[in-house]
């Protein structure tokens, strides 16, 4: 196998607590990107996923663990070798809104971050910001707007653009869909599909929505309270669900088709998800989860191989 | 359904200044049915409740149309006696569960307010409505605040509020978008199963048309301030009659198609109210269009399945 372009090892990252005990938003993750790959990181609010993704680009200091970027390691590296990594990596936020300058045209926006690393200027850059503009679906006369005269759509096309600017090895996209319309979406899970075929670059997709997770991603990944409880590849993890709680999470999502949503079997999710302060012992599912026993109220479950996935639960065996 | 309609809303106009934010819409629901109104933002199905609870904000005016609960009129009832009515014969609850309840008072407090009663009198019957609505510990979450709830009890909380009453007609707007997918499983089996029970009308708004294939009984797609299509629910999955349902169908990533194939994409944005011609408002992004669509409105027409479609060429549609 060649070498990942990410491998996270350990990940905790602990933010102090009101009441004193830290809260654990991500308590030991390990998982790995291969090139060209897309792994989603799915989960529900609180579940310590866009931690990882803003620890994975450095936005948050981690606790504990490796985060290895192209072999090189983040943890403790000088600020140079941060400022290289950070090329590798870029990413895609949820709100276009909030993550453009509106001061800034849109050229200025795209092209700042190969004007800042000093890769390009003057009309090198702007033929640059052509290109990406292009590449993303825009036009080049685009350049010269601002982000208030575009929708919605067009504007996350330009933070894509702006994300690929510096041809990142890795693309991290946090909910890159969720703020925007039904018909929008579509014409962005197509456009990062075409991206991902066209330029082969690897991306951590995170997302609550598994539907769009399985429409873009290669595997996944399923957090649950600042763990993972399951990662695998796409078609296994669909087709078979070993985690109860991946079970559960795939029976809650409505499907757009009345007659197969209305015969679906309901899996009920009692309670709701504790709290990351206090996080129950063992198993940190075993209060919603119904198959629990004493052993998943002491015994924290190890993410261990079965079949062609992973799965932290002492009964996957038994639940198959 | 014989019965007589809860609701009736016809021909309602909305204006915001010159523009002109919903056209003609009427739709109408039956005791213990769940009319879902979807679209995408701005079509104008948020302010469409507001005009059904005259809660419009001051600047928008209602041009046109009128509202029908339980047979009577009440576009035209004074401020007071509208006030009589919301929240006993019609309630509203919102996206934002957490937003809508006043961080300053407890759980009973605001329930024990619907009934317009101090909370000492009502107790029991608020400690009641607090275990239909599936809030564990009802005794001890009575004298809480709202902060000391997760979003989804709050949304529970606003549940109770609004069903206490007994209302005919319940408006919910967004009600579980704030929410996770495993509470919002929750959240819309606890509704189909009160509206069933209660024989309460619910008018579902949502742009989530999974929300809509699970609990919906019929369906009034939006677009740009107009009624697209309305239908049974299963018949507007089944075949679309609108070239916009189509489209909005067939651009969800679903859990059953080929993964990473290219989703239909439906062109252009929905013109803004200073765009709108005179024609069909879908026009500009539909495949079908052609010069009657860009001169002339469609009017709703009965498709004869329980149907309305809004578009010259919905026989065209396969």
């Amino acid at each position: 196998m060649t070498a990942p372009v990410l491998e996270v090892t350990d990940l905790a990252v602990h933010f102090p607590g009101r009441t004193g005990a830290p809260v654990r938003a991500v308590d030991g993750v390990s998982f790995a990107v291969a090139p060209g790959e897309t792994l989603g990181l799915v989960g529900e609010s609180g579940c310590g996923k866009s931690t990882v993704s803003n620890a994975v680009v450095g936005l948050v200091p981690p606790t504990r663990g490796s985060l290895r970027v192209m072999g090189t390691e983040m943890a403790g590296a000088t600020r140079a070798t941060k400022h290289e990594i950070r090329a590798r990596v870029q990413m895609v936020f949820q709100d276009p809104v909030t993550s453009l300058n509106p001061r800034m045209s849109v050229g200025a926006a795209v092209g700042e971050p190969l004007l800042v690393r000093g890769l390009a200027s003057g009309a090198a850059l702007r033929a640059r910001v052509d290109e990406l503009l292009e590449e993303v679906g825009l036009r080049p006369e685009h350049a010269q707007r601002y982000p208030h005269q575009f929708s919605g759509g067009q504007r996350q096309r330009i933070v894509i653009a702006r994300a690929l600017a510096l041809r990142p090895d890795l693309l991290v996209c946090d909910e890159p869909v969720s703020a925007l319309d039904v018909s929008v979406r579509a014409q962005i899970l197509n456009l990062l599909v075409e991206l991902q075929q066209r330029r082969g670059m690897a991306s951590l997709f995170v997302s609550h929505d598994l539907a769009v997770v399985r429409h873009v991603c290669d595997r996944v990944a399923v957090m649950y309270l600042g763990r993972l409880v399951e990662l695998a590849p796409r078609d296994a993890l669909f087709a078979a669900p070993r985690h109860p709680y991946t079970r559960a999470l795939l029976a809650a999502v409505p499907e757009p088709d009345p007659v197969a949503q209305r015969a679906k079997p309901r899996v009920p999710l009692a309670g709701e998800i504790p709290s990351p302060s206090n996080p129950p012992p063992g198993c940190t599912f075993h209060t919603r989860c119904p198959f629990a026993t004493e052993r998943c109220r002491q015994e924290v479950p190890s993410l261990r191989p079965l079949g062609e996935s992973m799965v932290a639960c002492h009964h996957a065996e038994t639940l198959a | 359904m014989t019965t007589e309609p809860a609701l009736i809303v016809e021909n309602l106009s909305l204006a915001l200044g010159r523009a002109n934010l919903v056209d003609g819409v009427g739709f109408s629901v039956a005791p213990g049915e769940v009319l879902a109104l979807v679209g995408e933002s701005g079509c104008g199905k948020s302010v469409t409740a507001q005009a059904i609870m005259r809660l419009l904000a001051p600047v928008i005016r209602q041009t046109g149309g009128r509202v029908l609960l339980a047979g009577q009129d009440i576009t035209a009832l004074p401020e007071r006696a509208m006030r009589a009515l919301r929240g006993q014969a019609m309630s509203m609850i919102f996206q934002e569960p957490q937003a809508a309840l006043d961080p300053l008072a407890t759980v009973g407090t605001h329930i024990a307010e619907a009934l317009r009663r101090p909370l000492r009198d009502v107790r029991d019957q608020v400690l009641q409505m607090l275990a239909e609505v599936g809030i564990s510990d009802p005794a001890r979450r009575i004298d809480q605040y709202p902060f000391e709830l997760s979003g989804g009890m709050c949304q529970r909380v606003m549940i109770a509020c609004a069903l206490i009453s007994r209302p005919a007609v319940l408006l919910a707007d967004e009600p579980t978008t704030a929410l996770d997918v495993t509470i919002q499983a929750q959240i819309l089996d606890l509704l189909r199963r009160l509206a069933a029970e209660r024989r309460t009308a619910v008018v579902l708004i949502t742009h989530d048309m999974g929300v809509v294939a699970d609990i919906a009984d019929r369906v009034a797609v939006m677009y740009a301030g107009r009624i697209a299509e309305t239908g049974p629910t299963a018949q507007i999955f089944a075949r679309p009659r609108h070239p916009y349902t189509s489209l909005l169908l067939a651009s969800i990533p679903r859990l059953t198609d080929a993964p990473k194939s290219a989703l239909a994409v439906i062109e252009g944005r929905v013109p803004t109210p200073a765009e709108f011609g005179p024609g069909c408002r879908f026009a500009s992004r539909c495949p079908l269009a052609d010069d009657t669509c860009r001169a002339a409105t469609p009017p709703l027409r009965d498709m004869g399945d329980g149907r309305l479609s809004a578009c010259f060429h919905a026989e065209q549609l396969p």
